[in-house]
């Protein structure tokens, strides 16, 4: 029975790896997959390179993602902080500056921010392409999408976003600043993703 | 000689009435609502309700478009009214609100700023900042932080807004305010004006209604737009509207009915015209008294006291419909007059009541209608006979009086099953539960349900905080009530933290008082010492040396920069902050510090004396208004009873004979009891309108019953008298009839009882009351 099992399991997958092949990756049909995602949950690892300081500021901690608006980013080093995102609020929680709520669309810049790593998991093409243009480069062991904000108001601030990974899980986002800040954060598996 | 002396003294009166009204102002504000002598609470509330924030509020909406047309008519209606004097406040969710708030609290964040303490500035508590700042730039807000870092290291603009937040925000799209549904872009405009001014209310919607016409008007895809406002201007513009609009219509087609009638009836324009007399110069003085008397008239007081109009009518119905040729005036009115005068006298007694209620509009209604009616009563009495045309005679009567008469005598037979209706309706009243009244405070508003719902609606729509807890504390002057406000918001802070409330709002976040600007001034380190705990504390950061040069210089330029006042508020939403929560009063000043979450209200109260000896209330709106309306309606309906007493009372003096008394007032009770249970039956409630119409059916009516039972001399007399009490019966509900179809609840109240009730007062009075001819 296991066995029959998993030959049935291994024709599935053929007869994906089989359509995969026959038509290169493009936005739509990577944005089709990560729909499919119902949640994921991995740890990160972040370098922040800003002109106001001397060093790169690092902080490690886990990410949670639940389909379709809620993301969760908790930092465990250097402090304690939790981020929240359910829909259109941000929670923002540290044992430092106490606890805010924030309304993104009191933010727009930082919904740009935001919407950038959100959409792209939730598979949401339509959002992203309303914020940003959007190019694809790779194949599905190994793709990157460059994304470049549409806003001139975003502009000023954000010059473009590169998210890469492979298969449905985002490894790196990497954001460039207009000014010259930029950001990587490494992602890895913790966990299965659904 | 003597008819011309009576003449000179009307003329003279009227005269002066006109006078006296052309001086007179009229309100239509909540006093009202408001005690004599109120307590300090009802002062406050009522003192808001006129003029404070609240009562300054235009929600407007613009609906049935397409989201991106309905935002860009947002902007363009906003655009125009932001020009406008009219308003001190538009708020359409643009950042264009925002930018000049920004700047101020950025320019004077080291005086506004509750934080700041020399201690602040130590080489701990920069660097203590400057750790948090590190975990900040961390989150999402990094970029955000990174422009501001550089010149407020103790982050002091983010302790700023972090006192603002927690007040409720719509939801927004395309840049501008949405409904939860999307379906309305919502704007919400403060009106320079106070709540109270009508006029400069409708001046102010007036404003936004051609902001938007005009708007709607540039673009073709705009024309299935609409507007959409409430408020508590609005609805006072909106009920003033109404009720001058359908009294004047409704006015004006009883009048021309009542007219129609009497003219067939005395076939002569002169007696008409003449008929009008005791009406309009009683309406006259009556005004005229309550003005002198109050200083100004309530809305609600004309409202009312235009009904009596109904019983002035009646009077020269009496007198005209009485005289013949044999039977001149004088002759008429000696033999009418006694019973005239007790009806007078019986109407005097329910209003008289009134008079010394504790409540303005009650008291102001009780002169109105005394007055009223005595000088209504006095012109038919002396002014009257003397104009009326010699050998002048209402020819129907004869006739239509003995078709009348077999009516009348078979009434009495009906006298049983009426008196088991009205023992039955009685039962009903007094058996089923609950109340009769109707005490909530949507009965007591002129308001159409309607817009009450939309007014709701719009309200949940933006989000706006239904402000029901407020701390009111009051000083001589306006630096004492600022420190007492700062003091207070101690306090609330350590409240907050403790749980006890979520939130609160205090005019010194805005504008503290000269004495906290001035310590907070004092506070702040000079440059060299600042440099030197700077370095010290960034020792192990990782920020960039010079980073903080701006901050530096920005302490220095505090530490000189003129104190905050109100002049340099202005045009921003601070200064509308501050002119909502700092109020000057007739004495003195009060600061207003609105509560939000309140979890015990008495406990917070208790709390804030332990540590507060300056002058506080905490007002809860909600309960104290409608205790007001309460407390009113209750003392109507307690003086209501008095001046049925009193008319008994009277009745007996008069009438000698506890039968008579009883004869007299029966068709009244029953009369005020049937119209009660119809009202009950036909699921309404009864509310302060009613009450006040019942008074009037009492009133009416006791003219009825009275000449109803009064001794005739033959039946050609009593058929004469009681046709004389079937036309003014006829004029009273023409009038008050006509009342009922107003949209206004105020007057449909009325209006409807009194039309009912006096027409109940006369059968009644036919059937109860059976006095023979002599």
């Amino acid at each position: 029975m296991r066995i029959l099992a998993m030959m049935m399991l291994l024709c599935v997958a053929q007869s994906v790896r089989a359509e995969e092949g026959g038509a290169s990756l493009n936005v739509a049909k990577l944005m089709q997959r990560f729909s499919q995602i119902q949640s994921a949950e991995g740890t990160f690892v972040e370098k922040k390179y800003l002109r106001i300081l001397n060093t790169p500021l690092k902080s490690t901690g886990t990410l949670i993602y639940r389909a379709p608006g809620y993301l969760e980013k908790h930092i465990l080093v250097p402090k304690n902080q939790n981020l929240i995102l359910d829909g259109d609020t941000l929670t923002i929680d540290s044992l430092v500056n106490g606890k805010r709520v924030l309304s993104l669309q009191d933010y727009p810049l930082l919904g740009a921010f935001i919407e950038s790593i959100r959409s792209t998991l939730a598979g949401d093409i339509t959002t992203l392409n309303k914020i940003y243009s959007t190019t694809l480069e790779g194949d599905i062991k190994h793709w990157r999408l460059t994304l470049i904000p549409r806003d001139e108001k975003t502009l000023e601030v954000v010059r473009k976003i590169h998210i890469s990974g492979h298969d449905v899980w985002v490894a790196e986002v990497e954001i460039f600043e207009t000014k010259g800040d930029r950001s990587v954060m490494t992602v890895s598996q913790n966990g299965k993703v659904q | 000689m003597r008819r011309y002396v009576a003449l000179v003294i009307w003329l003279t009166l009227v005269v002066i009435c006109v006078l006296v009204i052309s001086r007179t102002t009229f309100t239509t504000d909540m006093s009202a609502f408001l005690p004599r002598s109120p307590t300090p609470k009802q002062e406050i509330l009522v003192e808001q309700l006129r003029d404070g924030v609240v009562s300054r509020l235009i929600l407007v909406a613009i609906e049935d478009a397409p989201p991106a047309e309905l935002a860009q008519l947002s902007k363009g209606v906003a655009a125009q009214l932001r020009n406008n004097p009219e308003f001190t406040g538009v708020n359409n969710g643009e950042q264009i609100d925002v930018q000049k708030d920004f700047d101020l609290l950025w320019k004077n964040r080291y005086l506004l700023s509750a934080a700041v303490s020399s201690e602040r500035f130590s080489v701990s508590g920069l660097h203590a900042s400057l750790q948090n700042n590190l975990e900040l730039l961390n989150s999402p807000m990094s970029s955000m932080l990174q422009q501001v870092l550089p010149g407020d290291p103790s982050g002091e603009l983010i302790y700023l807004l972090n006192q603002f937040e927690g007040q409720a925000r719509p939801n927004r799209q395309d840049g501008v305010w949405f409904s939860r549904d999307g379906k309305r872009a919502m704007l919400l405009l403060h009106t320079r004006g106070a709540g109270h001014d009508i006029d400069a209310q409708e001046r102010a919607m007036r404003a936004v209604n051609s902001a938007f016409v005009t708007t709607r008007n540039l673009q073709p895809k705009f024309a299935s737009a609409k507007l959409r406002m409430t408020g508590p201007g609005v609805f006072s513009v909106y009920s003033r509207d109404s009720i001058r609009d359908d009294a004047w219509r409704l006015s004006f087609i009883a009048i021309l009915l009542v007219a129609t009638m009497l003219l067939l009836l005395y076939r002569s324009p002169r007696v008409l015209v003449l008929g009008l007399f005791p009406v309009v110069s009683g309406a006259l003085a009556g005004i005229a008294a309550v003005s002198l008397g109050f200083g100004s008239v309530h809305g609600i007081t004309l409202g009312f006291g235009v009904t009596l109009i109904g019983e002035g009518v009646d009077y020269g119905i009496y007198l005209f419909t009485q005289v013949t040729k044999e039977m001149t005036p004088k002759l008429t009115l000696q033999r009418i007059w006694p019973t005239l005068r007790l009806g007078v006298l019986t109407s005097i007694c329910g209003f008289s009541a009134m008079l010394f209620s504790g409540f303005t509009g009650l008291a102001q209604l009780g002169l109105f209608s005394i007055t009223g009616l005595l000088i209504a009563v006095s012109t038919t009495r002396w002014v009257l006979p003397s104009l009326l045309p010699s050998g002048f005679e209402v020819h129907p009567a004869t006739r239509f009086g003995s078709e009348l008469m077999k009516v009348v005598h078979f009434a009495p037979r009906l006298r049983s099953p009426v008196l088991l209706l009205v023992a039955l309706a009685a039962a009903f009243l007094v058996l089923r539960p609950g109340t009769v009244w109707n005490d909530s405070l949507a009965s007591m508003s002129p308001i159409p349900p309607k817009d009450i719902r939309l007014d709701e609606q719009l309200r949940r729509d933006l989000g706006a905080p239904d402000v029901r807890y407020m701390i009111v504390s009051s000083a001589d002057d306006q630096e004492q009530v600022l420190q007492q406000s700062e003091a207070l918001t101690e306090i609330l802070r350590k409240q907050v933290q403790q749980g006890e409330l979520d939130g609160f709002d205090a005019p010194t976040l805005y504008f503290p008082s000269r004495k906290v600007q001035q310590e907070r001034q004092a506070a702040l380190p000079e440059i060299a010492e600042v440099q030197k705990n700077l370095n010290e504390a960034l020792h192990d950061l990782p920020f960039r040396s010079g980073l903080f040069a701006p901050f530096l210089q920005d302490i220095a330029q505090a530490k000189q920069q003129g104190l905050l006042d109100k002049a340099s508020l202005k045009g921003s939403n601070l200064e509308m902050k501050v002119d909502s929560y700092l109020i000057k009063r007739a004495h003195g000043w009060a600061a207003i510090l609105p509560l939000r979450g309140v979890k015990d209200a008495q406990a917070i109260t208790a709390d804030i004396q332990r540590h507060f000896a300056a002058p506080m209330v905490l007002l809860d709106v909600k309960q104290e208004s409608e205790q007001m309306l309460l407390d009113y309606r209750r003392e109507a309906a307690k003086n209501s009873t008095l001046g049925a007493l009193a008319i008994f009372v009277l009745l007996y003096l008069n009438l000698r004979s506890l039968r008579r008394v009883v004869d007299v007032a029966l068709p009244l009770i029953a009369a005020v009891i049937v119209v009660t249970t119809i009202w009950i039956v036909t699921g309404h409630s009864l509310s302060i309108f009613h009450l006040i119409g019942l008074l009037l059916v009492v009133a009416v009516g006791s003219n009825y019953s009275l000449f109803f039972d009064r001794k005739v001399e033959s039946e050609q007399d009593q058929a004469r008298t009681i046709s004389s009490l079937v036309f003014a019966n006829i004029s009273t509900m023409l009038g008050f009839g006509l009342l009922s179809f107003s949209h206004s609840p105020v007057l449909n109240a009325i209006g409807s009882t009194v039309a009912f009730g006096a027409m109940f007062g006369l059968i009644f009075s036919a059937i109860l009351i059976v006095r023979k001819p002599a």
